[in-house]
């Protein structure tokens, strides 16, 4: 511990070391802030919905209520669903700043509007945000190179290497001093964070787990700054290759892996069930009623026995043609489901090779702001769906009157984890 | 020969010599390369898949059998947002705003499909492109290869040499500028071979290939000029790859994404379900189309009745159903504009403040000037939004004046109740085959050059900049004499 | 200005040539009353220097007595605070550029292009200055300084100190240049080559040149220079002209002396 100590002070003297940490600090405390600040922005948002969706939801029952039809109500009720943004996403903004935190869906065919995007400035996310997130996988490493990769050289160059050499311990020595390095290094990122997480209520657990991926990403890095000041070339050598290298693993392969990967994955599902399901269910319009009420009632055979459906338009038959085009590009879904999910497996496994990509996958997943997190909220809505077109079949089917104490009791969406 | 010039030509004979210049050249001349060949063919992919799923939709619009024509506007159509020719070279904002849009009656539906929402987070690491390799990749290899012409040749007295030849320090950092602008030219020659290919065979409009190139030479230039000013004014050749890779990393890397959030900080935009509502209420307040007892409905009842001067609505040569669906349309298409280009307006005044921040960042500018050459700027988008809409609107209002004209009000009434009317409001597909096409317009030349003008603008200032430090290094350099 | 490879390949057929008298030709190397600062201090104090045509020159002097800022000074490196300093008669402070012209540096490192040979260093060197060698002139020159000749195609990286001051003592042959300023030429060079040096340094006298030597090596500078000046505290302390019986012990227990005190 005295050779820490001492260490600490010979660091501190060197010109630049002390400004260099510094930077470091201010630029992680400067994206915690505008972290929090954007999920601060989005949970306002979402509850600032809340009124107006009351307020919605009171003039629809206002006017449908009169005459109680309830394919009216099933068709004018927009329900509002939402994601809140967990406790650890301000560390990593992922997907939340392009794809919605809020989406109304109403008991319509839900392939039409579960696609829905954001209205965003694509100008501005297309260089993404200055999150937390992008300070460790892309500034860390700079600053760990900056002090770093004169460890062994400057020593050699100013000819004090054999002296160092001579008395201390060898690598007990360089073991110490990479070691104090990468330690402020990591006190640097990871101090605002804990900061932030506990102004934000994060568990201490996932704060851990987020601080321990942190510190291996930085330790490759020191690894790596180490290894080439072995190799015995010159600070300014050392510096290129070192910088090289940073471009090459955080730049140059991912965005190769990332044109390999969606070539070797294509999603064109996406368009094509939009297709296939707008035509599904406007062909509805057309084919006999009887037709379409019997594939209905294969699937929910509850309503089988329910008044019959006569000539002309009906909510029962309209309802049953919604889902049925629902039904008709399932296959579809999945398979783009699938794609999707490919996409993000073959990054994970390109994580295990590239380390920025590896760090940048884990902590999107512990801030739950990852493609998976995304494919989550449209489960979560998915079934919150199902739920209200269960809802409705009731009033639709047996021709029960829908009032106004019957929109209270529509299903609410939940916030489940 | 001028001593600049054999300045210039012993500096390319090291240059090509040293084994670590070779490698990055080579590197960088083969990502540049695959990045070209990509970008390339995968524009051809995308346009082509494009085009297929818009003959799709208009086959489907033009085949569908005989409908009542409001059936038709809630069945919609697709249009699909083609790629300009350069989005090849730089695909802008492609990745993040969707190329499927799906057109309906009262409703304004947002594009989707986009790339970065089918993505893993791999796509905020960057696109391989000709615009990112030269964007991001072109100046550190300018610093790698030159951050030491002058400073290493300081460091060890070559410089001095020069000097003992009676060179003077201008005609040095001249010389050596010119080495590492043939270096810029090398790694600038794939992409401008891509936009030469580009301009021939797809059909790029020259002049903004012409602006692309320009941009990208005078941005490489800045940092051919930075570089050796840095390496001539740096008291070691440490400092001065410290300091450039620190300005690298400063514009390239930290200043677009601190631009991203400053300006979104500084002006915030609502959620699309909060315009939804907000548009829902205005609406509402103008009058509610499905309410007949409505007084703006009432109001325009009154007026219709006086124009045709009749007294009941079942008395109307025209289907007065198709009158309401038009004036509800028209108040609701109204409303969408008015909230749409409030947004495009909010957009704006945030790219704006973003651009402004180029003062800091050479990178921001040439960016700008990229995407808007490209025709892949949020402007290209905001173009196809906006001529989307109103080919919506025009198709909208076609069918609902169909609905007007060839339905009686009798027979639309009916048509639930009563078979025959039932058939009769079904009009036969000719009329959907006439519907027009969606054409899309893309920017013309003028347009896009003036779109790509403030990040020229920006650029030449920068050029400006690096010229000054350039020739204050020159200054400093004859003074300190060694 | 003669041409020093005729004159060369003349005295090596015996020739007589016609040279000027050293003694009667105004001093080539001509330095009054400079002062010179350097980072707020005063180094040169007054110094009085000069070096006439086809004369050595040794400048002896401890660390820090002011003899690479007096090389620095008649290079037009630096400026004096006052005084002249004058090469060829043109003033240093005012025309370096012509002044650089006339000189031949020698410094103590010398720097060359590791990747480029010996004769692609000389021509882009020389081509700076607007002269254009051939390679007969190169291997001439070359020659004269004693570079052999498998050396002249390799890269220089692995040169030793001995072959640099070779090439560069070659690029001041053939610029035929009348003053040379040596920075310490034989420190680092082993017995051998530090005769070779002083032959050379011989040869440079007989063609006229005159030559300013700053050096540490008493003994060598007494070979083969015509004066030996100490410098210390700012100006010359102490000259001497270099001949067969000058008491060299006692001249270097005086140098230690006047460099200390």
């Amino acid at each position: 511990m005295i050779g820490l100590g001492q260490e600490l002070r010979l660091f501190l003297r060197q010109r630049l070391a002390g400004p260099t940490l510094a930077l470091l600090a201010v630029l992680s405390a400067i994206s915690i802030g505008a972290g929090m600040l954007e999920i601060r922005r989005q949970t306002e948002a979402i509850a600032r919905i809340q009124p107006l969706q009351a307020a919605e939801e009171a003039a629809v029952a206002a006017w449908v209520s009169r005459e109680g039809d309830a394919g009216n109500a099933a068709y004018y009720t927009f329900h509002a669903t939402w994601d809140r943004p967990s406790a650890l996403a301000f560390a990593a903004l992922g997907q939340r700043d392009v794809a919605p935190y809020v989406l109304r869906v109403r008991a319509l065919a839900l392939e039409s509007q579960i696609h829905e995007g954001e209205s965003y400035n694509a100008e501005l996310a297309l260089p993404g945000r200055f999150d937390w997130a992008f300070v460790l996988t892309f500034l860390a490493p700079l600053i760990l190179i900056v002090l770093l990769h004169d460890l062994i050289s400057s020593e050699r160059e100013a000819g004090r290497l054999q002296a160092l050499q001579a008395a201390g311990g060898r690598t007990g020595l360089w073991v110490r001093r990479a070691g104090l390095r990468l330690g402020l290094v990591f006190v640097a990122v990871a101090a605002p964070l804990a900061l932030g997480a506990g102004m934000s209520g994060a568990k201490a657990a996932e704060v851990l787990a987020v601080l321990t991926a942190a510190g291996f990403y930085l330790a490759f890095w020191t690894l790596v700054c180490v290894g080439v000041g072995a190799l015995g070339r010159s600070s300014v050598a050392n510096g290129a290759v070192l910088a090289a290298t940073w471009v090459v693993l955080t730049l140059v392969l991912p965005a190769l892996a990332h044109m390999v990967i969606n070539r070797a994955n294509p999603v064109r599902q996406g368009v094509e069930l939009t297709l296939a399901q707008r035509e599904a269910v406007h062909a509805g319009w057309d084919k006999p009623k009887d037709a379409t009420l019997s594939a209905f009632f294969k699937v929910h055979p509850e309503w089988r026995n329910t008044p019959p459906v006569t000539s002309g338009f009906h909510w029962k038959w309209y309802y049953a043609f919604q889902h049925l085009g629902d039904l008709s590009v399932a296959d579809q879904v999945r398979a783009y489901r699938r794609g999707l999910e490919s996409r993000d497996a073959w990054t994970a496994r390109v994580g295990l090779f590239l380390p920025a990509v590896g760090v940048q996958t884990a902590l999107h997943r512990m801030a739950g702001t990852d493609l998976a997190a995304q494919l989550a909220y449209q489960d979560r809505i998915r079934a919150f769906h199902e739920r209200l077109r269960r809802f409705y079949y009731p009033y639709i089917f047996n021709e029960t009157p829908f009032r106004k104490g019957d929109f209270g009791k529509a299903p609410r969406w939940a916030e489940s984890g | 020969m001028s001593p600049v010039l054999r300045i210039a030509t012993n500096e390319l004979r090291v240059l090509a010599r040293a084994r670590v210049a070779q490698l990055a050249i080579a590197l960088v001349v083969a990502l540049s390369a695959v990045a070209a060949l990509t970008a390339i063919t995968q524009g051809q992919e995308s346009q082509e898949i494009r085009s297929r799923f818009q003959a799709q939709a208009d086959r489907e619009f033009d085949g569908q059998p005989a409908r009542h024509p409001h059936r038709m506007v809630h069945y919609g159509h697709f249009v699909f947002r083609p790629l300009p020719a350069l989005a090849g070279f730089d695909p802008g904002v492609d990745a993040f705003t969707g190329s499927t849009l799906f057109l309906e009656g009262h409703r304004q539906n947002s594009a989707n499909f986009g790339d970065v929402r089918q993505s893993s987070l791999l796509v905020r690491f960057g696109q391989l492109t000709p615009a990112f390799v030269i964007q991001a990749l072109g100046p550190l290899v300018l610093i790698f290869l030159g951050f030491g012409a002058i400073a290493r040749e300081r460091d060890s007295g070559l410089l001095r040499l020069h000097f003992a030849q009676g060179v003077r320090a201008g005609q040095v950092v001249l010389g050596k500028a010119a080495a590492l602008s043939v270096v810029a030219g090398l790694i600038l020659a794939p992409a401008l071979i891509a936009l030469a290919w580009l301009t021939v065979f797809a059909g790029a409009v020259p002049a903004a290939a012409l602006m692309l190139a320009a941009g990208y030479a005078a941005y490489l230039l800045v940092w051919v000029l930075a570089t050796t000013s840095i390496s001539a004014l740096a008291p070691s050749s440490r400092t001065a790859l410290a300091s450039l890779v620190a300005a690298w990393a400063l514009s390239a890397i930290l200043a677009p994404r601190l631009a991203t959030d400053i300006a979104l900080l500084a002006a915030p935009q609502p959620t699309r379900l909060e315009t939804d509502i907000a548009i829902q209420r205005d609406l509402k307040k103008i009058g509610d189309s499905h309410n007949p007892d409505d007084p703006y409905f009432t109001a325009f009842r009154a007026s219709v009745l006086k124009t045709y001067g009749v007294a009941r609505v079942e008395d109307l040569p025209v289907n007065y159903r198709g009158l309401i669906a038009m004036e509800g349309e028209r108040l609701t298409s109204a409303l969408f504009e008015t909230y749409a280009e409030r947004q495009f307006a909010d957009q704006k005044r945030q790219s704006g403040l973003a651009l402004a921040l180029g003062g800091v960042s050479p990178t921001l500018a040439v960016r700008s000037l990229s995407m808007a050459a490209s025709g892949t700027d949020l402007e290209g988008h905001r173009r196809f939004l906006r001529q989307a809409e109103a080919y919506r609107y025009a198709i909208v209002q076609r069918l609902n004046r169909l609905q007007a004209e060839r339905l009686t009000y009798s027979d639309d009434s009916n048509r639930n109740s009563d078979p025959e009317a039932g058939r009769r409001v079904r009009i036969d597909p000719g009329a959907w085959r006439q519907t027009p096409d969606f054409v899309y317009r893309p920017a013309s030349t003028a347009e896009s050059l003036a779109a790509s003008t403030p990040g020229l603008l920006l650029l030449g200032a920068w050029l400006a900049l690096a010229g000054g430090l350039a020739w204050a290094a020159s200054r400093r350099l004859e003074r300190a004499g060694s | 200005m003669q041409c020093y490879i005729i004159v060369d390949r003349a005295l090596a057929a015996g020739e007589q040539t016609d040279m000027p008298d050293p003694s009667s030709a105004p001093p080539a190397i001509e330095i009054r009353d400079l002062c010179v600062n350097r980072g707020g201090a005063a180094v040169l104090k007054t110094l009085q220097l000069t070096v006439n045509p086809g004369e050595v020159y040794a400048l002896l002097g401890g660390n820090g007595a002011g003899k690479s800022t007096t090389l620095a000074v008649l290079m037009g490196f630096v400026r004096p605070v006052s005084g002249s300093a004058r090469v060829t008669g043109l003033n240093t402070a005012s025309e370096p550029e012509a002044v650089r012209r006339r000189i031949g540096y020698l410094p103590e490192t010398v720097a060359l292009y590791e990747t480029l040979s010996a004769y692609e260093n000389i021509a882009y060197f020389l081509g700076l200055s607007g002269v254009r060698p051939t390679r007969a002139d190169m291997d001439a020159a070359l020659d004269a300084a004693g570079l052999q000749t498998e050396a002249r195609t390799r890269r220089t990286a692995g040169f030793s100190k001995g072959m640099r001051q070779k090439v560069a003592i070659a690029m001041a042959l053939l610029r035929e240049v009348p003053v040379l300023l040596l920075d310490e030429p034989t420190t680092g060079l082993d017995p051998v080559a530090t005769a070779d040096f002083n032959r050379l340094v011989g040869g440079l006298r007989a063609r006229g040149a005159a030559i300013l030597m700053v050096t540490h090596d008493l003994l060598g500078a007494a070979d083969c220079a015509d004066r030996i000046g100490v410098l210390a505290r700012g100006g010359i302390v102490e000259e001497a002209p270099a001949r067969d019986g000058l008491d060299l012990l006692a001249l270097h227990r005086r140098f230690g002396e006047a460099a200390a005190g």
